[in-house]
């Protein structure tokens, strides 16, 4: 469980990651992507529709009891997390439709969060459902920030980028912060905890990837830009889940309900380096093959 | 006397000299112009930057939107504390090389009018150089101080024994941003983007000098003007180096002179569409090449405008942000940067709204890209032409009257131009021959190179090497190189025209066109293509070029590329391609021999 204190941080440091997303983008790159708008379509498919489906057979397949399922739909139903760019970054895929994704996924979330959440969530008995109005009210919450951010962008582009940067740096910092204050007080509870528990938190990441590929393949995406999508579906924005739920639940319940999002939160970062890795080997190598060609080509010359 | 080119003909068969460009001159274009009243550039610089004090003068731009600005006033203080630098202490003199070694950025303003204020010649240097190249130059200008981006100081450490420079001052990109923002702009290009290589250089940093010269300042001696206002038309004040690419690079010697008079040109060819202190210029083409440092930096500088400069163009992407966030009302560029900016959805779909012309040249322009460009800016892009030798503007397509497209258009105010045939004398209206121009901004020579100047100087005329083609109006195309014409069966052939023909083609990104050996018919026309479109093969290509160009200018054989070879500011380099395909002949031809 974290302290009064504890929460309060998170949910300051929620504002300044949302004011720091919004400021990497502006309006015009919006009207841009909107103009070939089937990339962020096949990602808000991913997100919104694969995504709480997946959370839901998982739980189920799983037979995870009420307090773990709820947890895990609700990762499930989370919009896009904004350390996905930074993988997005390392793994050389294509940057600028990972931020487009991201931040529309979070305008999105507060119609689509209660939506999918109330749908998958129907037949979780009452006492661990999650209110709707909390959801709605924290996701307006944060789209506040948002708006900020990219009013702070358009006003001056040295404050935006900067106000990028540490909303970016922050994203990675509040993991570490979740890991640190959440892992050590929560240890017995980590041995006593089950392997479908353990399954259920790394399984959703790595399924998001593999089906978010699928599906952006399937629709005839590139490989790179197919790569950033799957990247972008596997990971959630975890810390969001952890707030909605320190601000809906109290004492064991929160704690119980909590084991999952932070899990997923700790275990994302992990499977999501490996990830990043393999991509960027097979980004560098379909490089080295167009170098090759190059190279063939004036031979041949 | 001596006599010159077309003297033996009667003024009847002379065409030339009857101007007959001035028609197209218009109401705004002034046919005679007073000699530059400004005795030098750092005169008329400290003028525009006290008519202009608290304007920007100069914002750079990162990729990511990050930016830092200088006013003229702080352009005028800093340069001042850079030539006071110089002369007190490091004890140069009057006519000392300075080299000047970075891309666009806030410093480059600062430390070349410093070096112009201290009386000094600025040697003006391509930062991507190799570290011979760097030697040749440094040694040959005989450089005793370097300023140099910090990017490229272990080529320069590499360069250093071998040239007799005696003092570097580095500087980075962001210098003179906000703290902070560039702190962490030099932080991302140090340890992230690994663009600042260690080095073991003994250098000053440029802020260290700025404060030396402010000490200095305080100290005594005589003011920052003493030096600078012995200068007249006739002291040399650049050296630019040009033709690295045919073989060992030589300085043109630019006078403060040549440089006032090709601002004035530039300025009078301009003067509809130039509003003075109202304009902002993107600078995306490299300062230390001469048609952004004669045309973006000097002739904007005295306009009063704002500079928006971008350290590299490269990805094209690098520009988003510059275009985005700021008022552009003039961009000058080069073909293949045109080209690219079209291919670009993030300016096709916001193309800058008050843009009022755009300028191109550097190498010839398509005529498939001015289409499209000014169909999607509505602004003209209008070509020049012009050599680092003429400072370097000769000729301009007017911006005020209908023009013929697809031209270089007309000499500028005060510049003669001639065509000629091999045996010197005068071609005919219409018929191709080399380009030759008179006009006050050319070059007194090459440094230290009589033959070499004496080779393309003779009697005040410059011999550019450029066949060219005068219509009855007085427009002049550029028909191609002298050197790249390609002959087949006995025919011309200009790679322009080839080019400019394979462009037409929709799923053509960009091409480049060559002559290689052949057995049938002595030299065969090849095409090298970058696709637009992925689907493109050779064979409609062909058909597109069939119905365009007679037989003999059709391309024996395209070949597809992902990139062509190009220069720092983006021409295309034709001769890269045909040396490789010579190379690559004369390997099989000796692995032949052994087999």
């Amino acid at each position: 469980m974290l302290s009064e204190t504890e929460t309060k941080l998170l949910g300051v440091m929620m504002m300044v990651i949302m004011l720091g997303m919004g400021a990497s983008l502006t309006f015009k790159d919006f009207a841009i992507a909107l103009r070939k708008p089937l990339g962020i379509i096949i990602g808000m498919v991913c997100q919104y529709g694969l995504m709480p489906l997946l959370a839901f057979l998982l739980a189920t397949a799983l037979a995870l009891p009420p307090a773990y399922a709820i947890g895990l739909i609700l990762m499930g139903c989370m919009p896009g997390g904004t350390t996905s760019n930074i993988f997005a970054y390392f793994s050389k895929g294509t940057l600028s439709l990972s931020i487009l994704m991201t931040m529309s996924s979070t305008l999105l979330a507060i119609v689509m969060v209660p939506l999918t959440l109330g749908f998958y969530s129907s037949g979780i008995e009452g006492n661990w459902l999650i209110p709707r109005e909390n959801v709605i009210q924290i996701l307006f919450v944060l789209l506040v920030p948002t708006v900020i951010g990219i009013a702070l962008r358009k006003w001056n582009s040295n404050v935006g980028a900067m106000v990028e940067m540490l909303g970016g740096l922050l994203g990675v910092l509040v993991i570490l912060f979740l890991v640190v204050s959440w892992v050590p007080r929560n240890w017995q509870l980590l041995l006593d905890t089950g392997f479908p528990v353990y399954a259920a938190s790394v399984g959703l990441g790595l399924c998001g990837f593999v089906l978010g590929y699928g599906l952006s393949r399937l629709l005839r995406q590139d490989s790179r830009r197919s790569r950033t999508i799957a990247l972008e579906t596997g990971i959630q924005n975890g810390p969001l889940a952890v707030l909605i739920v320190l601000l809906s639940f109290q004492g064991s319940q929160q704690q119980e309900v909590l084991l999952i999002p932070v899990l997923y939160s700790l275990f994302i970062v992990i499977s999501s380096s490996f990830v990043t890795m393999w991509f960027r080997k097979l980004t560098t190598r379909e490089e080295m093959a167009r170098d090759q060609a190059k190279i063939g080509a004036l031979a041949k010359a | 006397m001596h006599p010159t080119p077309g003297d033996t003909l009667d003024a009847l068969n002379n065409p030339y000299d009857l101007r007959p460009w001035l028609g197209q001159y218009g109401k705004h274009i002034a046919v005679e112009l007073p000699a530059p009243t400004h005795a030098s550039l750092p005169q008329m610089m400290v003028a525009a930057a006290h008519r202009y004090a608290d304007q920007t003068a100069f914002t750079t731009v990162m990729p990511n939107g990050m930016y830092g600005s200088l006013s003229y006033r702080q352009v005028n203080e800093k340069s001042d504390e850079f030539a006071r630098y110089l002369r007190q202490v490091l004890g140069l003199h009057a006519g000392d090389r300075v080299a000047i070694q970075m891309p666009n950025c806030l410093s480059y303003p600062v430390v070349l009018l410093g070096v112009l204020k201290a009386g000094c010649v600025a040697v003006n240097t391509n930062p991507l150089y190799t570290a011979t190249e760097m030697a040749h130059q440094f040694k040959d200008s005989g450089a005793k101080v370097v300023v140099v981006v910090d990017m490229f100081a272990d080529k320069l450490q590499e360069a250093l024994p071998k040239t007799d420079v005696k003092h570097v001052v580095i500087t980075k990109v962001p210098e003179f941003f906000p703290a902070l923002v560039g702190g962490v702009v030099h932080a991302v290009m140090k340890h992230w983007s690994n663009l600042v290589p260690k080095h073991s250089v003994q250098a000053t940093s440029l802020p260290e000098a700025l404060a030396k010269g402010r000490a200095a300042a305080k100290s005594g001696g005589p003011a920052v003007a003493d030096w600078w206002q012995p200068l007249k038309h006739d002291t040399l004040a650049l050296l630019q180096y040009t033709g690295g690419t045919t073989g060992v690079a030589k300085g043109a010697m630019l006078t403060h002179g040549n440089l006032l008079w090709n601002v004035a040109q530039m300025r009078a060819m301009c003067a509809s569409h130039l509003e003075d202190g109202r304009e902002v210029v993107l600078t995306a083409l490299p300062l230390y090449h001469i048609f952004a440092f004669t045309v973006n930096f000097l002739c904007m500088f005295e306009a009063g405008a704002r500079n928006v400069l971008v350290p590299s163009p490269r990805p094209i992407q690098n520009l988003q942000r510059a275009i985005e966030n700021y008022k552009i009302t003039w961009i000058t560029g080069v073909n293949t940067l045109y080209n690219a900016l079209l291919g670009e959805e993030w300016f096709s779909a916001f193309p800058p709204k008050h843009l009022k012309a755009a300028g191109g040249g550097g190498a010839s322009m398509h005529g498939a890209v001015v289409e499209r460009f000014e169909a999607m800016t509505g602004a003209p892009l209008v070509e020049g032409y012009g050599l680092t030798e003429s400072s370097p503007v000769v000729c301009f397509q007017p911006l005020n009257v209908p023009r013929q497209k697809e031209s270089i258009g007309i000499p500028a105010p005060m510049t003669d131009v001639r065509l000629i045939d091999d045996a010197g004398a005068l071609v005919a209206v219409g018929q191709p021959g080399e380009l030759i121009v008179r006009g006050p901004q050319l070059m007194q020579g090459y440094w230290q190179r009589p033959e070499a100047t004496a080779e393309v100087m003779k009697d005040g005329w410059l011999h550019t090497g450029d066949v060219a083609v005068m219509d009855e109006k007085g427009t002049f195309k550029i028909v191609d190189r002298k050197k790249d014409m390609i002959l087949v069966s006995g025919f011309n052939v200009y790679p322009n025209e080839i080019e400019e023909a394979l462009s037409r083609h929709e799923g053509v990104l960009e091409a480049a066109v060559i002559g290689v050996p052949d057995g049938k018919t002595g030299e065969a026309v090849r095409a090298y293509v970058v696709k637009r479109d992925e689907a493109l093969t050779a064979e409609a290509l062909q058909a597109h070029c069939r119905a365009l160009l007679t037989g003999y200018k059709l391309p024996a054989r395209i070949e597809f590329r992902d990139e062509l070879p190009k220069t720092a500011v983006g021409k295309i380099l034709r001769r890269e391609l045909r040396t490789a395909v010579l190379s690559a002949g004369a390997a099989s031809h000796n692995t032949s021999n052994k087999g």
